[in-house]
């Protein structure tokens, strides 16, 4: 009876996070922890059951990472974060006039390495079990190591590292500000300053005389949108017929590896994987499409293992994705909590079984799946023109405005509204000026509220 | 006077369309949100977290709304070409993309599957057309 009533709630959630982000992935520039966080947040406050919350999270990555793909290749800008690292082999298809070929490529990959990464991560997440003390005790280094490999494979290289040093000052800074006034530590701002970085930033140089020489433009800005061609016969798409056999086994390779390696960040690992795999082929033509099937792959992969690897070995949000993305599963007080002083967690780490974990992400990926998949194999050209014709992006960007300022409102007040908008602004540019962009940022985050404290305490 | 515009964001916008917006946005969603917060906070029977999520629930809630107000009054800056394949208009395509990627490659090294897609999609005389060029200019090397 329990499970019955689990199971429905998985379901029921799974669908509503399935639409609705499957919907939001049309919305180009919606990035993924500015968007799933505070609404899995949300979802968590109102007293969701855990297998729900779990469940809405996971139909939440897996289809916003299937219809992001189609602004990204119809249009030419990313859909979200994870979105960036195949938009120059999209534009490249675009050029080549075939941008529905490079779009059902990237979700056909995506299909079969979010239903691989779910069996996997939680085999890995079982392996790594044992060593979850051993991990926690390492982990405020670990985190320090990561954003400095995140920083210097960024394009920023140098820069982005070095950068790293006063980013990680004026975190701990504010952090100090906000917990003396308010008596706790705020999270979702200091995220959706970083996610927003570059949009506070343009908005602050289009209010300045001088920025706007910067940004701006005597033309208004074209997009080019192919004609739309049906590529397969029936009604019904196969992801394992859009892809060829070659195609298959690298994407479920680049798949299993980044299922493994979890601490990566996953914007990294999509632009490694489509190198790494994409250099195995050796025509052109089909390396740029085998290359969106493993990219879009990876974005799948990596969200789904970062999520749960530490969601079922750790109980602590110990992956990039734990850290901004899923850190609500983690850390929602008062209903999720982590004690970082006395080391526990009363989290869907505690509250879900391993199995658990198994059949509910299962159930979730597989609605995403077949509510997404066939939507944007079918639609894909109609909706982003509608979205293109109707939707200006001063409503979007009004829209998203005020989504910041409510979110931050209900963390922290004025307060955190102020640290947004500074670590907005100080984000922003950075990003702007020396290509550190918002991953590295958020690895800064982390390495503010887990390694200074170590480093702090090898001093004390 | 000739109208311009800001790019904000990866797409153009009107600076005055884009200050209105804003300020239809935060100037409607944060009142709703903190006249929810106030209204379920009086509300005798809701647990005082809840009320807060539920006034967040409102807050969202007018968030999308007045986006859809913003996209009702001011129109997107941006022009949408529906692209129609034009004969010739693939090479200098085909050219940038190699000078920035590589060669494209000989269309006839593809397994069947995926020739059959290239031919499936018409850019199979094209890709062709290409190599030869290339193989062309190896030779004259």
């Amino acid at each position: 009876m329990e499970f019955l009533d689990a199971a429905l709630w998985a379901v029921g959630m799974a669908l509503i996070g399935a639409i609705a982000f499957g919907l939001l992935g049309l919305v180009s520039g919606t990035d993924e922890t500015a968007t799933i966080a505070p609404i899995t947040l949300l979802v968590i406050l109102l007293g969701v059951p855990p297998a729900g919350v779990f469940a809405f999270f996971m139909a939440a990555i897996a289809s916003k990472h299937i219809t992001h793909a189609i602004p990204t290749t119809l249009l030419g800008i990313p859909g979200d974060t994870m979105a960036a690292p195949l938009l120059q082999d999209a534009q490249m298809l675009r050029e080549l006039g075939v941008p529905h070929i490079a779009l059902r490529k990237a979700i056909s990959g995506g299909v079969i390495a979010a239903l691989i990464a779910v069996p996997l991560a939680v085999l890995f997440a079982l392996v790594l079990t044992p060593f979850a003390d051993a991990i926690s005790a390492v982990a405020p280094w670990l985190f320090l190591a990561a954003a400095a490999l995140v920083a210097v494979l960024s394009k920023g290289r140098w820069a982005a590292l070095f950068a790293l040093v006063p980013f990680v000052l004026l975190v701990v800074g504010l952090q100090t500000f906000a917990t003396g006034v308010l008596d706790k530590g705020l999270t979702i701002a200091f995220f959706l300053g970083i996610a927003t970085g570059p949009l506070i930033a343009d908005l602050f140089l289009a209010s300045s005389p001088a920025g706007r020489k910067l940004i701006g433009r005597a033309e208004q800005r074209t997009f080019e949108l192919a004609r739309d061609t049906r590529t397969w016969k029936g009604r019904m798409p196969n992801p394992l017929t859009v892809l060829d056999r070659k195609q298959l086994g690298y994407t479920a390779t680049a798949a299993s590896i980044s299922s493994a390696t979890f601490v990566f960040s996953p914007v990294a690992m999509t632009v490694l994987m489509g190198e790494l795999f994409g250099a195995r082929f050796k025509n052109g033509y089909h390396r740029l499409t085998s290359r969106m099937a493993i990219r879009n792959g990876t974005t799948e992969s990596t969200y789904i293992a970062e999520t749960l690897i530490p969601l079922i070995a750790i109980g602590l949000p110990l992956s990039p994705m734990a850290a901004s993305v899923a850190n609500p599963l983690f850390n929602a007080p008062p209903v999720y909590t982590i004690d970082a002083e006395a080391g526990t967690s009363n989290n869907l780490h505690d509250l879900l079984e391993p199995w658990q974990f198994l059949v509910f992400g299962l159930v979730a990926v597989v609605i995403a799946v077949l509510i997404s998949y066939p939507f944007a194999m079918t639609q894909a050209h109609r909706a982003a023109k509608w979205v293109m014709r109707k939707v200006s992006h001063e409503a979007i960007i009004g829209a998203f405005a005020a989504l910041i300022v409510v979110i931050c409102l209900y963390e922290g007040g004025i307060v955190a509204l102020l640290v947004a908008l500074t670590v907005g602004l100080v984000g922003g540019m950075l990003n702007r000026m020396f290509n550190m962009h918002t991953g590295v940022q958020f690895m800064g985050f982390y390495v503010a509220a887990l390694t200074v404290p170590a480093i702090m305490a090898l001093f004390a | 006077m000739k109208r311009t515009y800001l790019e904000v964001w990866g797409d153009t916008v009107d600076g005055r369309h884009l200050l209105y917006s804003i300020l239809i946005g935060v100037g409607l969603g944060t009142p709703a949100y903190l006249l929810a917060a106030w209204l379920f906070g009086q509300a005798e029977g809701i647990d005082q977290t809840l009320s807060k999520s539920y006034a967040l629930l409102v807050g969202l809630a007018a968030c999308v709304l007045t986006g859809v107000v913003s996209a009702r009054l001011f129109p997107p800056k941006r022009i949408l070409v529906e692209a129609d394949d034009e004969p010739g208009s693939r090479d200098v395509a085909m050219d940038s993309i190699e000078q920035e990627f590589g060669p494209l490659g000989d269309p006839d090294e593809l397994p069947a599957a995926v020739l059959r897609e290239v031919k499936e999609l018409g850019i199979y005389e094209d890709l062709a057309r290409q190599h030869a060029k290339n193989a062309a200019k190896e030779v004259t090397r």
